[in-house]
């Protein structure tokens, strides 16, 4: 008897068709996650509540005339937490950045394809790139407040950039957000240092809680504690499964085990494509590609 | 370039097939004294029994480190899990195989018994714990239907059993030593729980195999 025999060579990416690639028809399976029960799925679909917070179809990607993401298609569920895993270089942040109109900033780089965010194609010529960030916040590997401003100021410099000048207003925002960022307790009595003055997993925090001071209907986060240490990853994982009761999250990380906890799907990316994607549960016990087994097992190379 | 997590799942690879050869040794050995109507061999099955019970441990530590270390997912994670449960079932094997020879002791020399109906069964379930080490060995679900059916007929013999047994004491209501069908139903109680314990070892290969859960449930 074996251990697990070994695999075959790694497939070339043009191996894995566009039928495969395609993400809509996600497996059932019993799972820890948030939707699990048959019935439940049931009656929500009578309701229309499984429709996607977000629908990504024949997506394509280029930086500089070279493919960065090739036939993306993926439906993330509202009010569930999504990981996109991958090697470096797979185009998990590329995504990401389709997601939230990011990538077309970048010189040279062009995408085509479609982006639904509930109704909205977020890539129709009407549509308003500002608008749909504003829907969407994002948080990124490394804590980045802003240095020159308080804790408070960085919670509120959204709303204050967005014209809303009433101080009420703003004080709750501010203080609800560092609620939602489990951040308010370790704070409240010091809002008025620099945000900088924090330690990287409340930096963090803080980063998080500007983002939700706009309060947005989906989280971006692209390896969100690769910075820190695993107390403050833990405190950021438990806020990631708190999050999801208010919004959707998607979030991009190169730690299995990260993915495996706090996610309810997973996607795995491969060169640009998307491989698999399921129920978590799913592709971490019995994924339904070789390619993911050996990625997710620790087989590559 | 192999994994760390490699060294740790060979290493279990090692200790299961050893519970195998062991398990499959023992209740042989054990079958073959009841039909000989041999107690000699009820120290030595003893002992293979408590070796079995000690390697069962040695897995569950093992796996639990290797669980620990390396957080195993997929194939690594249903490997793991599968050997757990195989090592409870080859453990459970030597229990039986001493329950059996334990019989003998008990009830003491059983010459003038007719032991046909344990020892046909006997080969059945000698033959489903063969297949089973061998779909392990082979990791080859393919042999899981075939341990299936077997156990379906064990299952309806040792029902059929008992039955006759039961009708041989009520034809006999004054014959005072039952110890032939009192002990030949123990010991088919033993066979029948081998039989289920092997449906569980293709179950578990099933498992590494597919990622599903046993078909017959």
């Amino acid at each position: 008897m074996p251990p697990p025999p070994p695999p075959p060579p790694l497939p070339s990416s043009s191996d894995t068709s566009s039928v495969e690639n395609n993400a809509r028809n996600m497996p059932s399976a019993s799972s820890l996650s948030s939707d699990t029960s048959s019935v439940e799925n049931k009656s929500s679909n009578l309701f229309g509540k499984d429709k996607p917070k977000l629908s990504v179809t024949s997506l394509n990607a280029w930086f500089a005339g070279k493919i960065a993401l090739k036939n993306i298609n993926i439906d993330i569920k509202q009010n569930c937490v999504t990981a996109l895993i991958g090697p470096s270089g797979c185009g998990k942040t590329t995504l990401l950045r389709c997601i939230n109109r990011m990538h077309e900033m970048t010189p040279r780089a062009s995408v085509e394809g479609q982006i639904i965010l509930d109704d909205l194609n977020i890539y129709d010529k009407s549509s308003d790139p500002v608008i749909v960030k504003r829907r969407m916040g994002m948080v990124f590997q490394k804590p980045n407040p802003f240095p020159t401003m308080s804790i408070y100021d960085n919670v509120a410099s959204g709303l204050k950039l967005n014209g809303i000048k009433n101080k009420t207003l703003i004080k709750n925002v501010v203080e609800e957000s560092l609620e939602g960022a489990g951040l308010w307790d370790e704070v409240k009595n010091d809002l008025a240092k620099p945000g900088i003055s924090l330690s990287g997993g409340q930096q963090q925090r803080l980063c998080i809680a500007r983002a939700l001071a706009m309060q947005p209907e989906i989280l971006l986060m692209d390896e969100p504690t690769s910075a820190l240490d695993p107390t403050a990853s833990s405190k950021i994982e438990e806020l990631i499964s708190n999050l999801k009761k208010n919004l959707t999250v998607i979030i991009v990380t190169h730690n299995m085990q990260q993915a495996a906890r706090v996610s309810d799907y997973t996607a795995f990316m491969y060169l640009g494509e998307l491989i698999e994607y399921g129920h978590t549960a799913q592709i971490f016990k019995n994924p339904a590609k070789e390619l993911t087994e050996r990625y997710i097992s620790g087989k590559f190379g | 370039m192999a994994r760390l997590i490699d060294l740790g799942l060979n290493q279990l690879t090692i200790i299961i097939l050893d519970m195998a050869s062991i398990a499959e040794k023992t209740v042989i050995k054990s079958i073959t004294s009841y039909k000989e109507d041999n107690m000699e061999a009820t120290k030595e099955i003893f002992k293979t029994s408590a070796k079995l019970r000690f390697l069962q441990d040695e897995v569950s530590e093992l796996t639990t480190e290797l669980i620990a270390r390396f957080q195993p997912v997929a194939t690594d994670l249903r490997y793991i899990k599968s050997c757990m449960e195989i090592s409870y079932g080859f453990s459970r094997f030597g229990r039986y195989a001493y329950d059996i020879i334990d019989t003998l002791e008990i009830f003491g020399p059983l010459e003038l018994c007719d032991k046909s109906l344990v020892i046909s069964m006997s080969e059945i379930v000698l033959e489903m714990m063969n297949t089973g080490v061998s779909a392990l060995r082979l990791l080859d679900n393919s042999l899981s239907n075939k341990i299936y059916e077997m156990e379906n007929y064990v299952d309806i013999l040792y029902k059929k059993s008992l039955r006759e047994f039961a009708a041989n004491i009520k034809v006999n209501p004054v014959y005072s030593d039952n110890r032939c069908n009192i002990s030949s139903a123990l010991i088919l109680k033993y066979l029948e729980r081998i039989s289920d314990h092997s449906c569980y070892i293709a179950d578990s290969v099933n498992y590494i195999v597919t990622g599903l859960s046993s078909p017959r449930r």
